[in-house]
């Protein structure tokens, strides 16, 4: 332990020019990852603007009310929020240091997540065989394009959750790497609250 | 690192040793910031037991449990809701399922995001960008003539 | 972390790189004055080949009835002349000229991000070549800069516009927004998280403030076109209707997305300028900024209300009397905070004692010439007048007198200025008044005529004009100013290189400057400060040098009353560890990946372009090991 603490350079995080602790008492990389989302808020926006724009205005191909299985998005909609409720005991377990219980709920959230991405997959394959494809109509392009693009952040979410899972088995992700943690954590609660509005203005809407 | 060799069935002794280093780590690390760095005007050194960005402490599990529990209950209203299309008013269900989009979206960005725990830095520079969205979008959907 | 026992030495290929100095050291290199300097020399580099673009426009528009150019090059040329300059050199040189010296204006030793800045740069290479590239690949994008659909989005088959055109340039700027999304994150956090001690918000540098805003107008203008350029590619290239009128898409969805993203944009272009402005009139002037409070809020405002704008490029699409009152109204509104910064610099110089080397006369041309481009841009926040002039040379005139007459003699100004602190040499000054007064003589010559050109009808992106029509002339004149910028980049260009190794020895005050970056050597350590100064004050270094008597007349103080200006390290530039001070502190270690990291993004785009997976394999593999290794990979090196 004394030769860890004697072997790290004499540099604080100030002076090494990463993750200061001074200015206004945070850390960069939490303050990055908060402005990152912020920014999302407004990539998001665009395309549910661009469905709310289009709703209701096709002539021809099916509608919503043709395609949508409202009780199996309910499912993987609550999949994906107790995906957030892992997702923060996580955060919580590595803030007390437990590890062997960090991996459990990394490994739970990319499993949620992932049982999400494939209730995804299956819907849109069966919205397909139903006839509405990225290029049928405008609810089709809309449609796809929104909740495509948040199934691949989504699956980004996946691979970096798991990514985290991997660095802590091989002991990589200590205590005091807990961020790390938190930073995923903010990605995907993000991630999950944009589903939250999308699953309210795409799915149940009333048309 | 102590975690990493500690064995997995996590025995006390082992997780004392580990708390132990971390105070020292932490002690150590306060020192040298203040004896290379000046603390700049204005910033807080974090008080014992909080990390850099958290005003307060972080929710314990069972608050986060009990969030789960609220959020799942919402979403259930949420869908009852919607099913009610055809009785009520339109109106009313965008009324009703916009308020509920906005509770569980309050909750998870409190809660679980820690926004009600943290410096306000963070709140206001997400709540810029929500609002940013919102007003900028309905603009164009205005002019675009969807509310007419 | 690692652990001591955990780490073996690793394959050659992946070993961290050591060197910060030699040639090689600037593909990993992750110091902000190194990147800062890559970022302007490619938008400098940028720069003459847009240039370029434009000449041969103007040689093909010097008379009537031009056969230089067939239409189809025409429009790749104006396209790609407005995308370079927006793109590849405007943004590109404020975020050089802001890498090199905010951490230096907030005494701090580097950004907050030192990877991912030189992510960013590398980044802009990726997009610049892949973006050129189309040059070679079947033809460059020929929709215009801001890209309109239907016509760039309706697909090959169907469309007017044929090749790969318009997908290289949905792709390519979306890749280039990756880069100023990056950069803005790094900045916003360097400038709330990274300043010395004292020094608060009020007391930052005007080019800091500026920056500061600039960055949140990047971070929220991107994803909004980001988002646009994704629903063009799908309509495109994948049958989506977004903007297909026939399924009952509507292509002024486009127009808004563009907009919301461009109007801020054009203010991401122009804030930088300001913020030179306010830095160059002060020290020319030995008096401070008049009013620095309100130049910085009126920034802050610029900021503000440059969201609320943007749909005043589209008063003739039929928005609605509604809708053009309200954008015509907040038009208006946003001269009032420009306005009021013009009067402040005037209010600096009035009464100072002025010094008219290069750097203020192009600051001092900047308040000029971008006052008669506000003026032309008044004029088309009146709706009936827009509907004229929209389209027209008019509106040319208008963004050249403001993006060039103001924000790029504004750049010059500024590499003029601080030339001698990145290098050490002064820029000679002869050829600067040289280069200033044929860039005056030859800037207007081009642009003032195209006010009278497009108020006589001369329509905008159209590649030849018929003859009779009363427009020859001042075409010819406006070709002649052209080719007279040409000269005077040319002697810009020669006065950068030749002084950069001849050009007389400048201290670290080269100008009796007022902000932080003076206090420090010519050229900067590596660690920039060897201790991080306390500041008391706004202009902190000023009032260390001077105070005022009774009379209110500057009196120097005496050098060791202060904190004395450090001299060069001894033993030559070497990483500054050698240097009083300088021993014990670690700077962030060079790396590899952002470089690799970036470099994937082609291979991506050129799979999307041409719909080949197989090019997709190597980009993937190069941005996931990129990514993988540079999170692997400590900030700073162990070893070091």
């Amino acid at each position: 332990m004394a030769q860890e603490i004697a072997a790290r350079p004499a540099a604080t995080p100030a002076a090494r020019g990463e993750d200061a602790h001074g200015g206004v008492g945070v850390t960069n990389t939490k303050l990055g990852m908060w402005l990152f989302l912020s920014s999302d808020c407004l990539f998001f926006g665009a395309f549910i603007s661009a469905f709310l724009l289009y709703r209701g205005r096709d002539q021809a191909g099916p509608k919503p009310s043709d395609v949508f299985d409202i009780p199996f998005t309910s499912a993987t909609s609550f999949i994906l929020l107790m995906s957030s409720l892992t997702m923060v005991l996580a955060l919580a377990a590595i803030q007390r240091g437990d590890h062997r219980r960090v991996r459990i709920w990394l490994l739970a959230t990319a499993l949620f997540g992932a049982t999400f991405i494939g209730g995804q997959i299956f819907e849109f394959t069966e919205f397909s065989r139903e006839g509405l494809k990225l290029d049928t109509n405008l609810f089709g392009s809309s449609f796809f394009v929104l909740t495509g693009l948040h199934g691949a952040h989504v699956t980004a979410g996946i691979v970096w959750l798991l990514s985290l899972w991997g660095l802590s088995l091989q002991g990589l992700l200590p205590t005091e790497n807990a961020e790390k943690v938190e930073v995923a954590g903010l990605y995907w609660h993000f991630v999950d609250v944009v589903w939250i509005v999308i699953f309210t203005l795409v799915y149940l809407m009333p048309t | 690192m102590s975690d990493e060799v500690a064995p997995e069935s996590g025995s006390s002794i082992a997780e004392k040793v580990e708390g132990e280093v971390e105070k020292v780590e932490g002690e150590l690390e306060a020192a040298e910031h203040e004896v290379e760095e000046h603390l700049p005007e204005g910033a807080v050194t974090p008080a014992p037991g909080l990390l850099p960005g958290e005003l307060y402490p972080h929710p314990s599990p069972f608050r986060y449990v009990m969030i789960a529990v609220i959020l799942v209950v919402v979403t259930a209203l949420e869908v009852s809701v919607s099913y009610l299309e055809g009785s009520i008013a339109d109106g009313l269900i965008v009324f009703l399922l916009v308020v509920m989009a906005i509770v569980k979206f309050g909750l998870v960005a409190s809660w679980y995001m820690h926004l009600r725990t943290d410096k306000p830095i963070f709140r206001n520079f997400f709540v810029l960008g929500i609002v940013a969205a919102i007003i900028l979008y309905f603009v164009v959907l205005l002019t675009l003539h969807v509310f007419s | 972390m690692a652990t001591a026992t955990e780490v073996k030495p690793l394959p050659v290929v992946l070993r961290r790189p050591r060197a910060t100095q030699g040639f090689w050291s600037w593909f990993t290199t992750v110091d902000h004055k190194k990147i800062g300097i890559m970022y302007s020399v490619t938008a400098l580099a940028f720069f003459v080949i847009g240039g370029i673009e434009a000449l041969l426009i103007r040689v093909q528009l010097a008379g009537p009835d031009g056969t230089l150019l067939t239409a189809s090059q025409y429009n790749q040329l104006f396209t790609m002349h407005g995308t370079t300059m927006v793109f590849l050199m405007g943004m590109p040189l404020a975020v050089g000229i802001a890498n090199y010296l905010i951490p230096l204006q907030i005494g701090a030793r580097d950004v907050a991000f030192p990877r991912l800045n030189a992510f960013g740069y590398w980044v802009l290479v990726a997009g610049g070549l892949f973006l050129y590239s189309s040059f070679l690949f079947g033809g460059a994008p020929d929709g215009g800069w801001f890209g309109y659909t239907p016509l760039t989005s309706a697909p090959i088959a169907a469309g007017a516009l044929p090749g790969h055109g318009p997908d290289y340039w949905a792709i390519g700027i979306a890749m280039l927004g990756i880069g100023s999304t990056t950069s803005a994150i790094n900045f916003l956090v360097t400038i709330i998280n990274m300043r010395a001690p004292g020094m608060t918000l009020m007391r930052m540098p005007v080019f800091t403030w500026m920056m500061f805003v600039v960055a949140f107008l990047t971070l929220f203008a991107i994803p909004i076109v980001t988002a646009a350029l994704i629903m063009v590619y799908f309509d495109r290239n994948l049958g989506t209707g977004f903007f297909v009128g026939g399924v009952g898409g509507d292509p002024l969805l486009y127009q808004h997305l563009f907009w919301l993203f461009g109007h801020p944009e054009v203010y991401i272009l122009i804030l930088p300028g300001m913020g030179i402005v306010s830095e160059i009139l002060p020290t020319f002037s030995k008096k401070p900024l008049f009013g620095y409070a309100v130049v910085v809020f009126s920034g802050i405002a610029i900021g503000f209300l440059g969201w609320g704008v943007w749909a005043h490029h589209m008063f003739a699409t039929g928005l609605g009397p509604v809708a053009i009152s309200a954008f015509a109204l907040s038009t208006m509104l946003i001269a009032i905070p420009t306005g009021v910064k013009i009067f402040n610099w005037l209010g600096t110089v009035w009464g100072g004692s002025v010094r008219l080397a290069t750097p203020m006369l192009f600051a001092l041309g900047f308040i000029g010439q971008f006052t008669i481009g506000g003026l032309s841009g008044v004029l088309h926040s009146v709706v009936p007048s827009d509907t004229q002039q929209t389209d027209t040379y008019f509106v040319v005139a208008h963004f050249h007198y403001v993006l060039f007459g103001g924000l790029v003699f504004g750049i010059f100004g500024g590499l003029y200025y601080w030339f001698p602190k990145i290098y050490g040499r002064y820029m000679d000054e002869r050829l600067g008044k040289l280069n200033f007064w044929t860039m005056v003589i030859g800037f207007n010559l081009t642009f003032f005529p195209m006010h009278f050109l497009g108020l006589w009808g001369l329509p905008r992106r159209t590649y030849r004009y018929d003859s009779g029509m009363g427009w020859d002339t001042l075409n010819l004149v406006a070709t002649i100013g052209a080719f007279t910028i040409a000269v005077s980049t040319l002697v810009f260009l020669v006065n950068a290189i030749v002084s950069r190794h001849r050009g007389a020895p400048a201290p670290a005050d080269a100008w009796d400057g007022r902000s932080l970056e003076w206090s420090i050597p010519s050229p900067p350590p590596e660690y920039n400060f060897a201790e991080i100064p306390t500041v008391h004050a706004r202009d902190d270094f000023w009032h260390r040098k001077y105070t005022e008597d009774d009379d209110g007349r500057l009196v120097r103080l005496p050098a060791g009353g202060a904190v004395a200006v450090e001299e060069r390290p001894t033993g030559g530039d070497d990483g500054g560890h050698g240097a009083p001070g300088g021993e014990h502190i670690h700077m962030p270690s060079p790396s590899f990946f952002p470089l690799v990291l970036a470099s994937g993004l082609p291979f991506l785009g050129y799979a999307a372009v041409w719909k080949d997976v197989l090019w997709a394999i190597p980009g993937a593999a190069l941005v996931l090991f990129g990514m993988y290794a540079w999170a692997m990979e400590p900030p700073t090196a162990e070893d070091s």
